[in-house]
């Protein structure tokens, strides 16, 4: 099984933000880390690897700073990397990663592609669909499970409200992994010792610039979001508040 | 039902060989490995036939990140690193030159500033930096020499050959709270080394652990300790000047505590506060961070931060004891460089070029036994040898009697100093002996009911949200994260104590020395005083406060999981 | 001939998702904003069985978008349905609901007609004549409003809550529907879906909760977080905590809301004897109202509260639970 799983460095988790001087984007002196529902992709990719052999090959886009992703991974056992480095990557939209994640994989012979359900930063959840599409593959989104069978593979679909679904599909095939199912692996010394003699393979902006073009969204405005919050006091008797408050549940915050 | 953390035994352990272990990425670990690197560069430049590798040098970070839990003001006296790097001021991360000194004596409503800057406090020609920026650069050209700085892994306990020491085990990882191995768990490697280098930072673990065993203190003073606790600042332009220094004295502190403050100007309106209180102060009750939040109030310091935003918080011990209380640093396969030894200057409040000097001393001492293949004790004793005959020595001799003048008060502490400045740091005789500073803890019993004279810096502080703050608060800016299902790697090594003696005697005086809110007692009515110890692990910024301070000993701190810890970016 | 937005509805289990009424009305405020007209699409096997619901609605029209292939759904089989529909009426906005299922086509769908879609977004702006669609970013800390660079169609989707259900306004007239037969070849669908199951969940996702009670310290002990739980069962809401419940191990470590557990959005937040430490609020801030009861007054929690209830948890929560019940059973 060749699997390409795609990683993004996101700011991390509890680092304070703060927007740069033009208000378009956040300042890059913060910490970063893995985007975690793509910890989740990879960790299922080398287990489908320990199952049935083949290689895992790890692709992300962005600044130098973003290689420490590809590196983590290599450490706990993918094969090698491509790196499509460049700041520029970073203002591209979902639709323009994707095409230069497709320009830049257009001669390998993935099974699978693996993408996290979304990232921590943006939120956004289209890179992967979007690249089903560019590549013309079928895809599944929020994948709990999956498991391979003589047609293809068979995938454990979440929905809401605690329902699942599973699905049969042919390969190859692009799938969004969900987070938190299952533990993710250390990366052990020797892993790390190893990761140093893996391949990375750098693509410039150039290499693929051909194949994006414009942004077709903008972010006008990045801010903090101001809440006016005006605390509004219930009082009286417990009997008196209970009314109160399911009157609001009920009338106001249509919950009940 | 606590568990606490240790190796877990009767496991296979995977087995790697090593030429050097160096423990810690601190400055002291970087500049070692950097060094190391340099001589062996040298060497092969001149001898193609005869390579040296480096392939087998690794250092160990527990942090996440390079300089993740690099803490300090900090001033860099730049004498050692100049030594290492001579081009270093045109590519370290270096916020500012020092251009004003000023020692403030504080009480609660003014402040005398002192006519004459004591020159142990003169710090023209030293920069004010971040130390968590500067051992990111370091370490940043560390790994570009090619040497492997294993992130996110801790040295959990030393190894042994009979009375060698062999190697490093690093942190079993995936081991959940009950101390069982979870579905990931990946045993800690036995790390096979010719040497080990300890440059764990004040109150190493493994240094513990290897003074322990071998009694290397026997000779020693007792090691004392201050905590720091520091806050970053950002202020509105023009509050203060980058490399503008103020120490200052008393308040909120008593003559029966030893302490003081420093306020540094970094650049881009960022401020560096912070106040370090000796760790053998009488009252169990007193908060080291609720020292920090009084001092504030003072107008010196509100007036400079009015506007501003508190952006982080930490805190680390530090080692006090001079000349005196440092160990043999070198025996049969290790060695121990700056605050794990104990290199540290407390008259000039100064570590950092002492432990990069260090570093550099076992790099060269390291390398000739790399050449001769020769690890055993006698090779590696250059390195205690190079140490006493260099200025390392010479400037923690003139100071080695500094912090034990002040175990009778301040007054006194005032006069030996003085007395030790024109006897190059003799005093009344050559050695003054010193006591652990947890033995001048008092019980409660002994102590006013009210707190009398230090009431105001007893009990945790309540903070008004914007410029002072409560311990929680404050703690959240530390950025401190461990994986939360772990054993606590705050080894308790009886908890009857706390439950049942240290509620009545001292009241339990984790709650306050910890600058985390990692300790805690709350209601337990099976308890004999109705209260029982609770810890919160994952709270910890790895100061080692609680190690040094508790009156009874019974607290062993060692590595967490590798990766957590606190996120010290721009401390 | 006016611009048209044109809502895409979803149905599930024999039933319009409820979630579709808070899109129409998203649909109507921007239609409302603009003077563009607003139309709906109904995707399925037999979608004109659910048109007639939505053309009870204000909207000009109603399309019953229809095709065998359509049942079970597949992305290759409503990206084919929708983009045939879009091609022919050519609206100018294409307004969903961020279901999974949406998520699961929509970016096929823009993309294989050259366009972006703004996904997850919890309002709109119309400002000098241009639309701007405004969402979360890292996880809430900072919110960015969005514009379209393309030609029309634009793609949008709407965060659940974003929008009131309840306030989609109802037509005068029962708007017309069209059915249209989606031409979906043989081939085009290739994702083979088994049929949907319920299972116990493993873990519990705080993130996906639309109501959350949570307790903290105030509850005192772990035999009375029953009283919550009650609470939460009544409401139909999770059950969620601080810290210190899960460190003790009172509730499961996946329940812990706060900087070292989950951070959440919820349609609505009931803190219960949770003081409000920064470790805490950094993990449902985000939540569109707080409910807080404590019986400290300076309890941090009520900075951020939109209801503040200063009380005894133990003697405000049963009753409240009781009058929920009440309600509920009464209608």
């Amino acid at each position: 099984m060749k699997i390409l799983v795609c990683m993004k460095q996101v700011p991390q988790k509890d680092a304070p933000l703060k927007l740069n001087e033009t208000a378009a984007w956040i300042r890059e002196d913060v910490s970063y880390e893995v985007n975690e529902p793509d910890a989740f992709a990879l960790e299922e990719a080398l287990r489908q690897k320990e199952k049935h052999t083949g290689e895992v090959v790890v692709i992300t886009s962005g600044p130098a700073r973003s290689q420490q992703v590809l590196r983590e991974a290599l450490a706990k056992g993918a094969d090698r990397a491509i790196h499509l480095e460049d700041n520029a990557f970073v203002g591209l939209d979902a639709l323009n990663t994707a095409k230069a994640f497709a320009a830049a994989i257009k001669d390998e012979k993935f099974d699978l592609i693996f993408t996290g359900l979304q990232s921590d930063d943006y939120g956004y959840a289209q890179t992967g669909v979007i690249l089903a599409e560019l590549l013309g593959w079928p895809h599944a989104t929020i994948i709990m499970h999956l498991e391979k069978n003589d047609s293809g593979i068979r995938v454990k679909r979440e929905l809401e409200a605690g329902f699942f679904q599973f699905v049969d599909m042919p390969l190859p095939a692009v799938l969004t992994i969900q987070s938190g199912i299952n533990k993710l692996r250390y990366a052990t010394l020797i892993g790390i010792k190893q990761a140093k003699n893996k391949p990375i393979r750098k693509v410039a902006m150039a290499e693929v610039q051909s194949a994006i073009g414009e942004n077709l969204q903008k972010i006008e405005h990045l801010y903090v979001p101001q809440k006016t919050k005006k605390t509004e006091h219930i009082e009286g008797s417990p009997a008196e508040i209970a009314k109160k408050l399911v009157d609001k549940l009920r009338n106001e915050l249509r919950v009940l | 039902m606590l568990i606490f953390r240790k190796p877990i035994p009767g496991v296979e352990r995977p087995q790697m060989p090593a030429d050097v272990v160096i423990v810690g990425g601190g400055p002291a670990g970087m500049a070692c490995a950097l060094r190391l690197s340099q001589l062996i560069d040298a060497h092969n430049s001149a001898h193609p036939d005869l390579q040296m590798t480096k392939e087998n040098i690794y250092v160990l970070e527990k942090a996440r990140e390079i300089g993740q839990h690099c803490l300090s003001g900090a001033l860099l006296d730049p004498r050692s690193i100049r030594e290492l790097l001579p081009e270093f001021e045109k590519e370290a991360p270096l916020d500012a030159k020092v251009e004003k000194e000023a020692v403030y004596f504080l009480t609660q409503k003014s402040k005398f500033k002192l006519p004459i800057t004591p020159p142990p406090l003169r710090d023209h020609g030293n920069y004010v930096i971040s130390l968590n920026r500067f051992v990111k650069w370091l370490g940043g050209k560390v790994e570009e020499t090619g040497i492997t700085i294993f992130t996110g892994f801790a040295g959990s306990e030393l190894l042994f050959d009979g009375n060698r020491v062999s190697g490093v085990r690093t942190d079993d990882k995936g081991v959940d709270k009950e101390g069982h191995q979870k579905s990931n768990f990946e045993p800690g490697y036995d790390l096979n080394a010719k040497v080990v280098i300890l440059a764990e930072g004040p109150r190493g673990s493994l240094t513990k652990q290897l003074v322990s065993k071998f009694d290397l203190a026997k000779d020693a003073n007792p090691q004392t300790y201050g905590v720091g606790i520091k806050e970053l600042w950002e202020v509105p332009s023009g509050r203060i000047t980058p490399g503008e220094v103020i120490y200052t004295l008393g308040w909120p502190l008593t003559t029966k505590e030893y302490g003081g403050a420093w306020i540094y100007g970094g650049k881009d309106n960022v401020v560096s506060l912070g106040f370090v209180t000796g760790l053998d102060y009488p009252d169990p009750r007193l908060d080291p961070q609720r020292v920090l939040q009084e001092f504030k109030k003072h107008p010196l310091v509100s007036e400079l931060l009015a506007g501003g935003k508190m952006i982080r918080y930490g805190a680390k011990s530090m080692p006090y004891g001079g000349w005196w209380a440092i160990p043999p640093v070198a025996g049969d396969g290790w060695m121990i460089l700056g605050d794990s030894a104990g290199f540290l200057n407390s008259a000039r409040l100064k570590g950092i070029h002492l432990a990069i000097k260090s570093g550099m001393l076992a790099a060269e001492t390291a390398f000739e036994a790399m050449k001769k293949d020769d690890f055993s004790a006698a090779s590696l004793s250059q390195y205690q040898k190079k140490v006493d005959s260099s200025w390392i020595k010479n400037e923690l001799w003139k100071v080695r009697n500094m912090h034990q003048g002040f175990e009778q008060g301040m007054y006194a502490g005032m006069f030996h100093t003085a007395l030790q400045m024109i006897t190059g740091g003799r005093g009344l005789r050559n050695r003054y002996p010193a006591h652990a500073g947890h033995e001048h803890m008092r019980k409660l019993a002994e102590l006013p009911a009210d707190g009398g004279a230090e009431a105001h810096i007893i009990g945790p502080a309540k903070g008004d949200g914007k410029l002072t703050f409560d311990k929680l608060t404050d703690l959240y800016h530390s950025g401190t994260k461990h994986e939360e299902d772990q054993p606590s790697h705050l080894v308790i090594h009886d908890t009857n104590i706390c439950n049942e003696r240290c509620v009545k005697e001292y009241g339990s005086p984790c709650q306050n020395f910890c600058p985390a809110n990692v300790y805690e007692m709350v209601d337990d009515a099976t308890q004999p005083n109705g209260k029982r110890i609770s810890l919160n692990p994952s709270n910890c910024v790895h100061c080692k406060t609680c190690d040094i301070a508790d009156p009874y000993q019974i607290i062993t701190w060692v590595p967490p999981e590798g990766g957590g810890g606190p996120n010290y970016d721009g401390m | 001939m006016p611009d048209t937005i044109l809502v895409v509805v979803e149905q599930r289990e024999g039933k319009l998702n409820r979630v579709s009424w808070e899109t129409i009305t998203a649909g109507q405020a921007v239609a409302a904003a603009t003077g563009w007209t607003l139309e709906a699409a109904v995707v399925g096997g037999t979608a004109s069985t659910f048109a007639a619901e939505v053309a009870a609605k204000k909207v000009a029209k109603v399309y019953a978008v229809e095709s065998p292939k359509l049942e079970p759904y597949t992305p290759d089989a409503f990206a084919a349905a929708l983009k045939q529909l879009i091609t022919a009426k050519q609206p100018k906005l294409v307004l969903m609901p961020h279901t999974y299922q949406v998520r699961d086509f929509v970016p096929k769908l823009a993309t294989a007609m050259g366009r972006a879609v703004i996904s997850d977004c919890i309002g709109f702006k119309h400002e000098n004549g241009k639309l701007l669609f405004t969402r979360q970013m890292f996880q809430g800390k900072l919110a960015a409003d969005v514009s379209f660079a393309s030609d029309a169609p634009w793609f949008a989707t709407f965060q659940n809550g974003a929008f009131r259900g309840d306030k989609a306004e109802a037509g005068t007239a029962v708007a017309p529907v069209e059915t249209v037969n989606a031409d979906i070849a043989d081939g085009v669908v290739r994702n083979k879906p088994q049929e949907v199951f319920k299972e116990a969940k493993q873990a519990v996702d705080l993130t996906q909760a639309e109501v959350i009670v949570a307790v903290g310290r105030g509850i005192k002990e772990q035999k009375n977080i029953v009283i919550a739980q009650q609470l939460a069962d009544a409401l139909g809401a999770d059950l969620a905590a601080s810290r210190p419940i899960c460190d003790n191990g009172w509730l499961p470590m996946d329940r812990q809301i706060g900087s070292s557990g989950q951070t959440v959005a919820p349609k609505l937040y009931l803190a219960l004897g949770i003081s409000g430490a920064i470790q805490h609020i950094v993990g449902m801030k985000g939540a569109r109202t707080i409910i807080a009861v404590n019986k400290d007054t300076e309890a941090p929690i009520f900075e951020i509260a939109d209801y503040a209830i200063v009380g005894n948890l133990f003697d405000i929560v049963p009753p409240l639970t009781e009058e929920v019940k009440k309600v509920k059973a009464g209608g």
